[in-house]
């Protein structure tokens, strides 16, 4: 099976005042096509740091990174652009959505970085916000929607671009247990349906066990436990 | 992405804050409104200044001397600036002195070269006249004569007057009557300042009136050599002296000049007290005696003048034509020399006036600058997600430079229009001052194409360049550090 993610003695140290932090510290995981992998861990144990790096939002320390056969440590700052572009999507705990812009330009704006012309773009967002449930929310701004609405449409701009790996960092940390429910199932649909692979960080066990295929646990910035479901 | 996107956005940013862009852009606009208000006010002082000049008819002319120390020497004192413009035709030689220093450096200049000198008389301006894009040439004659009317009497220059002057600008527009109708009839035209000498009450009633003119001339008129033409250099007689006689003729007054209303740096085109027509000044200095040097001197084949005025069709032409007198072997001065130094020194002056101006943008540059830097404190989140989800830091970098790039041109048009506003109301203030003083309302800014397209493209470009840290600023954010900020 095609790796997509592959690392190898991963770090990433930061100061932070006059210590340095050890966020990640020799992580070496191989994420293949098609998984649903949760990075479990409690608060400070890395799980986070690792999505970033893998998003192209960060830059680690020290190892390598390789997504989608790029060792992202020699990217510039145009290539790690276009990375986070076409190859990953990325869903956050607090939605991150831009507030002035209505739910359809949100999805919209994710295909405008891609150059994709007006008309489509405004086409393809619609049909997406349709399949999530929002078709009738489309011109509503991000705070006249509730939270599993956000974060519908956070999901919708990830997908804009079609990428083959989704980067969900607590994507229900926000959420009622039953909307969470509803992400989490979406996501599933996204897995088994459309053969996305999907990585998502959580401090919710019971929510990785359910709904991934294989749970890597963090702790202090290394791999203490990598189990299938 | 596409330059329309990018623009989509910055304007969609721009109409988020109202308030702060409407405060910038009234920022540069006054900025731009000052820098523009100052040149349009070199330019119009400039347009005015010139523009009287050429009309006047001073920068077509040149004035031909015979070469040689003598006929350089002679300039200050040179026939065409008779009256007020005497002390201005000074100054012009001063100028043309320190042009003609300067000419030293280069060989061909004729001043230098020490040609035997060219007899300036009758053949020389028949020959300067026939120069290519040369009007007229005619010499510069003044004769003086007593002026009778009733119980006044005075002695005046009479100077000569060619009739293709009719159309200059002081001949165009005149106080009272009309220029000679011809240039053999006995006419005269009076300035103002001696008709009022002559009349305080009614100047222009003199229009119509004949004056009585004399002169003291040498022998009798038919042997006169300088009219007979009759090639044998005749030696003057003691019999010569004994034959003065006084010549009087009745001059009507056709026509009153007056003076031009604005004095320029260089008092414009003199008016002399006094004109006839030029054929009639001729025969005049031909055999007026004005003292006993003349009387002995002027015993020759053809008369020399002193000057010679040489008109050009064009004002450009006039260095062209004056090197061409030079080659001839006369000196030539024009005032184009100091229309020269008349535009360098409006050349300071704009640069002065521009760099006040532009102290005005500088602030509202500064002003765009703090609120690029506001804006992308407040939107660092926004940039956060918008690199998270593709956005290049060129994307980025080019919204903020779009958003400068708007406040400038909203700027500029408002400064333009604002600028144009106050100057339309200190050029109606000053006017009234100005008519009020005796003068000639004028305008005094001026805003040519150039200015406009110019004051809205430094417009953009101040901007644009104000915007650049900014927008550097904001391209150059982790995404990560963004994304986290509150």
């Amino acid at each position: 099976m095609l790796n997509l993610v592959e690392t190898s003695s991963l770090k990433k140290h930061y100061p932070m005042g006059q210590t340095m932090v050890r966020a990640l510290d020799g992580v070496s995981l191989t994420i293949a096509a098609g998984e649903f992998v949760a990075l479990v861990g409690t608060s400070g144990s890395g799980k986070s740091t690792l999505l970033n790096l893998i998003a192209g939002l960060d830059q680690a320390t020290a190892g390598t990174l390789r997504v989608f056969d790029q060792d992202l440590a020699t990217l510039s700052r145009a290539e790690l652009s276009l990375h986070r572009r076409r190859n990953v999507g990325i869903i956050f705990q607090s939605f991150n959505l831009v507030s002035t812009m209505s739910a359809r330009e949100n999805v919209a704006l994710a295909m405008m970085f891609a150059g994709v012309p007006r008309a489509e773009r405004e086409g393809r967002a619609q049909l997406l916000l349709e399949s999530m449930g929002l078709g009738s929310r489309q011109q509503h701004r991000p705070r006249e929607l509730s939270g599993g609405e956000q974060q519908r449409v956070a999901i919708s701009r990830a997908l804009a671009n079609q990428p083959h790996l989704l980067l969900a960092d607590e994507p229900t940390g926000n959420l009622d247990s039953r909307t969470s429910r509803d992400i989490m199932d979406l996501l599933k649909t996204l897995n088994e349906r459309d053969g996305k692979t999907i990585v998502f960080v959580t401090h919710d066990s019971q929510l990785a066990e359910r709904y991934a295929h294989r749970t890597v646990r963090l702790l202090d910035g290394a791999i203490v436990t990598d189990v299938p479901a | 992405m596409t330059f329309r996107d990018t623009a989509h956005l910055a304007l969609r940013n721009l109409r988020q804050a109202k308030l702060r862009t409407t405060l910038t852009t009234l920022g540069v606009a006054i900025g731009i409104a000052s820098l523009a208000g100052m040149v349009s006010l070199g330019v119009g002082l400039q347009d005015q200044l010139v523009g009287q000049f050429v009309q006047s008819g001073v920068f077509d002319s040149i004035t031909v001397m015979p070469a040689g120390p003598g006929g350089r020497g002679g300039f200050g004192r040179g026939a065409p600036f008779g009256g007020r413009a005497r002390g201005a035709g000074g100054r012009g030689g001063r100028s043309t002195s320190a042009g003609a220093a300067r000419g030293t450096d280069e060989p061909t200049t004729p001043i230098v070269a020490p040609a035997p000198e060219v007899p300036l008389d009758e053949e020389a301006v028949q020959k300067l006249a026939a120069l290519p894009g040369v009007k007229d040439a005619y010499p510069s004659i003044s004769v003086p004569v007593d002026v009778t009317l009733g119980d006044f009497s005075e002695t005046f220059g009479a100077t000569g007057v060619p009739m293709s002057s009719g159309l200059e600008g002081v001949f165009r527009s005149m106080a009272a009557g009309s220029f000679f109708q011809n240039g053999t009839d006995d006419a005269c035209l009076l300035s103002l300042d001696v008709a009022k000498r002559i009349d305080a009450a009614n100047p222009k009633t003199l229009v119509g009136q004949t004056l009585t003119l004399s002169y003291a001339a040498r022998g009798a008129g038919t042997g006169d050599p300088a009219i007979s033409n009759s090639g044998a250099p005749a030696v003057p007689g003691p019999a010569a002296l004994m034959q003065l006689r006084r010549v009087t003729f009745s001059c009507p007054v056709v026509g009153i000049v007056e003076r031009e209303a604005s004095p320029g740096p260089f008092g414009g085109r003199g008016v002399a007290n006094l004109m006839i027509p030029l054929s009639r000044a001729k025969t005049i200095a031909a055999e007026n005696v004005t003292n006993v040097q003349s009387l002995l001197r002027e015993r020759t084949v053809s008369p020399k003048y002193a000057s010679v005025t040489v008109k050009v069709m064009h004002a450009q032409a006039t260095q062209e034509v004056e090197d061409r007198i030079k080659e001839m072997g006369f000196s030539a001065f024009s005032l184009n020399d100091a229309l020269q130094g008349a535009k360098r020194a409006f050349i300071i002056l704009d640069i002065v006036l521009s760099l006040i101006g532009s102290i005005a943008l500088a602030v509202s540059s500064l002003g765009i600058m703090n609120t690029m830097v506001m804006s992308i404190l407040e939107r660092t989140r926004e940039i956060g997600i918008m690199k998270a989800i593709g956005g290049s830091d060129g994307d980025i970098r080019r919204i903020f430079l779009v958003e400068a790039a708007a406040i400038g041109v909203m700027g500029g048009v408002a400064g333009l229009l604002l600028g144009w506003i106050v100057g339309r109301a200190i050029n109606f203030g000053a006017n009234i001052y100005i008519v009020q003083q005796g003068g000639t309302a004028a305008n005094l800014f001026s805003l040519p194409w150039w200015l406009i397209g110019g004051a809205l493209g430094f417009s953009i470009v101040v901007s644009v360049l104000a915007g650049s840290y900014p927008a550097r600023r904001a391209a150059r954010l982790e995404p990560m550090q963004a994304l986290r900020h509150d």
